[in-house]
């Protein structure tokens, strides 16, 4: 049971990952900030803005 | 006796593999269980991962537990974090496996299932993911430096140069030919194409969103945008039976095209947020899931392959595509064995993500090991289709005639029996007007993982959904790598022309925006439609070139790992990187240069070129239409000088590279070592 959980949590991370709300849990941390609208939208600007600067895999 | 019984252990691995590995190579006459391709794959991956990728890690790149990587020492909460290792190792995964790994193998399929089956094993352990490995590894000591910047300091100014090129080079023909592969499964076909478009509104509904209603919430955004595909796929099905929206949605090939290359221009230059970031979201999660589901279906149902290990068409003489299985099943099946474009990624987004230098082995090595076992199921899946169906769907109408009758008597007399009222019948049932001539594999692949995931839920009652679900997939990743490829590429063509005129730099400049959204869109486009109009399908044209041109990237690629390898030990251990590389260097020059000068006309670019001028000069061709195979004249040429520019660029860097290693070796070029120096990691355990 404790793997299982150990692997939802793993699966879990990986998908906020992908999904950038982790990268998102991060940057509130670092910058001290609350979760907000703007934040949110001020983060992604940025964060989009990096991503795709780089080519998708074929 | 752990060690006694871990030897055991591994020693009945490799039996296994040796065994499984036979088993498929000398089988003749009799139908193989895919297990036996799960098998051997799945035991030859761990053998080279347990044994070939652990030595390279311990003795070759010598990685250091105690060195704090690029994530720790530029750690800045945006890109630069130290992550957990298997959190990386998925998020590299879904980067590195697009469409790829799925076309590839299943347009090899045409050889029979052994010649890809075996070069996507070996090709994946001993090239692939020692590239992806070792361009990782090369990153990570460089502050997370991308391709071109490294191939720029290591191996020469002019290294850098051409790396940009290529990589420009290659996005055109990537974005023309899986575009292509998405035109070929849509066009006629009413459903579908009303479920690819439905995915851009709810894309933009997404967005929105996640803008404006529920900020940051992108798993629950991406679970409602789920839902409404599902929903768009029985919306689909509604249309294609209703007289009046039904022709709505049947577009010939080239309103498709043009469809996709007005999509293109538009999540080019729209803003990311609203069209190309949540349609990434979604496809990335569908992907991982379809391709889950996939696994455990084959696992759990063990089909059996109905194609034989090696077809007549190992000569040459194929309807997908022409040519022997030396050199071009090796550049048809690319991402899956080893893929150029993997590096880009490899130095990209990774290596500012990795906590630790030994989770380089896992992420690096191990996530190329899970994309070829991707790709070994796209085979599978290819090949558990009757192998006459397989050949009808997936052959155009200018190689085995243009009506069903004439299809399925050329078919049956390859020795491939296939009859006209067992295409209908599949065709209807999986609510299509006919699946003949469906080029590209993207049909053919749904339609074998329609039949596995029919078996396993649902039964044939609702394989009409699971091959729209699938087609679904295939398209909603093809399109993401298009939008997001069109912007990178116009961000490229930006950089280059801002060294002419400096404001064309700018990104956000909206004369530039416009201008190099517009050239990239129109390349690409050009060759999309070039495609659209051959008349031996496109796929067989497009396809080859960009095999070629991904991986003579992936010989750049290891020609930086090489240099690499040399200045840190000199020749000791350069035959790791070069093995994989004079095996790539010998088949993507002999394919390349095959397609320009073979004197087989549906090999060779010029060769088909002068068969058309022949029969101009002959008087064949009516005068209506002089002007079409004019242009096929002069796309052919074009081909023939692409493939030619993919060459001299390459074997620029390989020179280039290649006299930096002579130097070094001999010591008359200093070693230059662009490694960041040591720094004692601080990171604790729970950060890791």
């Amino acid at each position: 049971m404790r793997y299982l959980r150990k692997f939802g949590r793993i699966v879990l991370g990986i998908l906020k990952e992908i999904g950038d709300e982790s990268a998102y849990n991060r940057h509130l941390v670092t910058h001290n900030r609350k979760h907000s609208g703007e934040e949110w939208r001020r983060f992604s600007e940025h964060r989009m803005k990096e991503k795709y600067a780089n080519a998708k895999c074929c | 006796m752990n060690k006694v019984l871990s030897r055991v252990l591994w020693a009945a691995i490799a039996i296994v593999a040796a065994f499984c590995l036979a088993g498929i190579a000398l089988n003749r006459g009799e139908p193989v269980n895919s297990m036996w391709l799960v098998v051997a794959s799945s035991c030859t991956y761990l053998i080279g991962y347990r044994f070939y990728a652990s030595w390279i890690a311990a003795k070759v790149m010598m990685l250091d537990e105690q060195r704090a990587t690029p994530a720790e020492r530029l750690r800045n909460g945006h890109d630069f974090e130290p992550t957990n290792k298997w959190i990386v190792f998925g998020h590299h995964f879904a980067a590195i496996a697009g469409p790829g790994p799925l076309v590839g193998p299943t347009l090899a399929a045409q050889f029979g299932y052994l010649p890809g089956t075996l070069w996507i094993i070996i090709g994946a352990v001993l090239g692939g993911a020692i590239q992806d490995f070792i361009i990782l590894f090369c990153s990570i000591r460089r502050d997370g430096k991308s391709l071109g910047q490294m191939a720029k300091e290591e191996i020469g100014k002019v290294g850098g140069f051409t790396a940009l090129i290529t990589v420009l080079l290659i996005m055109i023909i990537l974005l023309a030919v899986v575009a292509l592969v998405v035109v070929n499964a849509l066009k006629g076909s009413p459903w579908g194409t009303f479920t690819i478009a439905a995915t851009m509104p709810i894309a933009v509904f997404m967005g929105l969103y996640l803008r404006y209603w529920r900020p940051g919430k992108v798993l629950e955004a991406s679970l409602i945008g789920f839902l409404l595909v599902l929903a768009s796929i029985f919306g689909g099905e509604w249309v294609a039976h209703s007289a009046t929206y039904a022709p709505w949605f049947t577009l010939t090939g080239l309103t498709l095209a043009i469809c996709i290359i007005a999509y293109g221009f538009l999540a080019s230059a729209l803003p990311v947020w609203l069209l190309l970031a949540p349609r990434d979201y979604l496809s990335t999660f569908v992907k991982l899931g379809v391709v889950l589901m996939l696994g455990i279906g084959i696992l759990f149902l063990q089909p059996t392959l109905q194609m034989p290990p090696l077809t007549r068409f190992i000569d040459g003489t194929g309807p997908i595509f022409a040519g022997s299985i030396f050199p071009f099943c090796f550049i048809t099946i690319a991402c899956g064995a080893i893929s150029g474009f993997h590096s880009l990624i490899s130095s990209g987004t990774t290596p500012k993500m990795i906590s630790k230098e030994t989770h380089v082995f896992p992420v690096g090595y191990g996530s190329m090991l899970l994309e070829s076992f991707v790709a070994i199921m796209a085979m599978i899946a290819a090949c558990v289709l009757d192998p006459g169906v397989y050949f009808a769907v997936n052959s155009p109408a200018g190689i085995i005639g243009a009506t069903p009758q004439a299809a399925v008597a050329t078919i049956t007399g390859w020795g491939f029996p296939v009859a006209a009222d067992q295409m209908a019948a599949l065709a209807k049932s999986v609510g299509e007007e006919t699946l003949f001539y469906r080029t590209g594999g993207a049909p053919s692949l749904a339609l074998g993982m329609a039949h596995i995931f029919a078996k396993g839920v649902g039964g044939d009652a609702i394989l009409g959904f699971w091959y729209h679900f699938a087609i679904m997939f295939e398209a909603l990743f093809i399109l993401t790598v298009i939008d997001a490829g069109t912007r990178v590429g116009r961000f490229m063509l930006q950089d280059l022309l801002g060294q002419i005129y400096e404001p064309l730099g700018r990104t956000s400049w909206m004369p530039s925006l416009l201008f190099s959204s517009v050239v990239i869109v129109l390349s690409w486009g050009y060759f999309l439609v070039q495609g659209v109009l051959d008349p031996l399908g496109g796929i067989n044209t497009l396809w080859p070139l960009f095999g070629i041109a991904n991986q003579l990237l992936a010989i750049i690629a290891l020609c930086l790992g090489t240099t690499i390898l040399v200045k840190m030990h000199r020749a000791r251990y350069m035959w790791i990187t070069i093995m994989p590389l004079v095996w790539l260097v010998t088949v993507t020059f002999t394919a390349a240069l095959q397609k320009i000068f073979s004197e087989m006309p549906r090999i060779g670019f010029l060769a088909q070129a002068r068969v058309f001028e022949s029969n101009i000069a002959a008087g064949k061709v009516a005068a209506a239409k002089l002007g079409e195979v004019n242009t096929l004249i002069f796309n052919n040429k074009l081909d023939a000088v692409v493939c030619g520019v993919f060459l001299v660029l390459v074997a620029t860097i390989l020179i280039d590279s290649i006299f930096l290693w002579i130097g070094i070796l001999r010591g008359t070029k200093p070693v230059q070592n662009f490694e960041t120096p040591f720094v004692q990691t601080r990171l604790s355990a729970e950060e890791i």
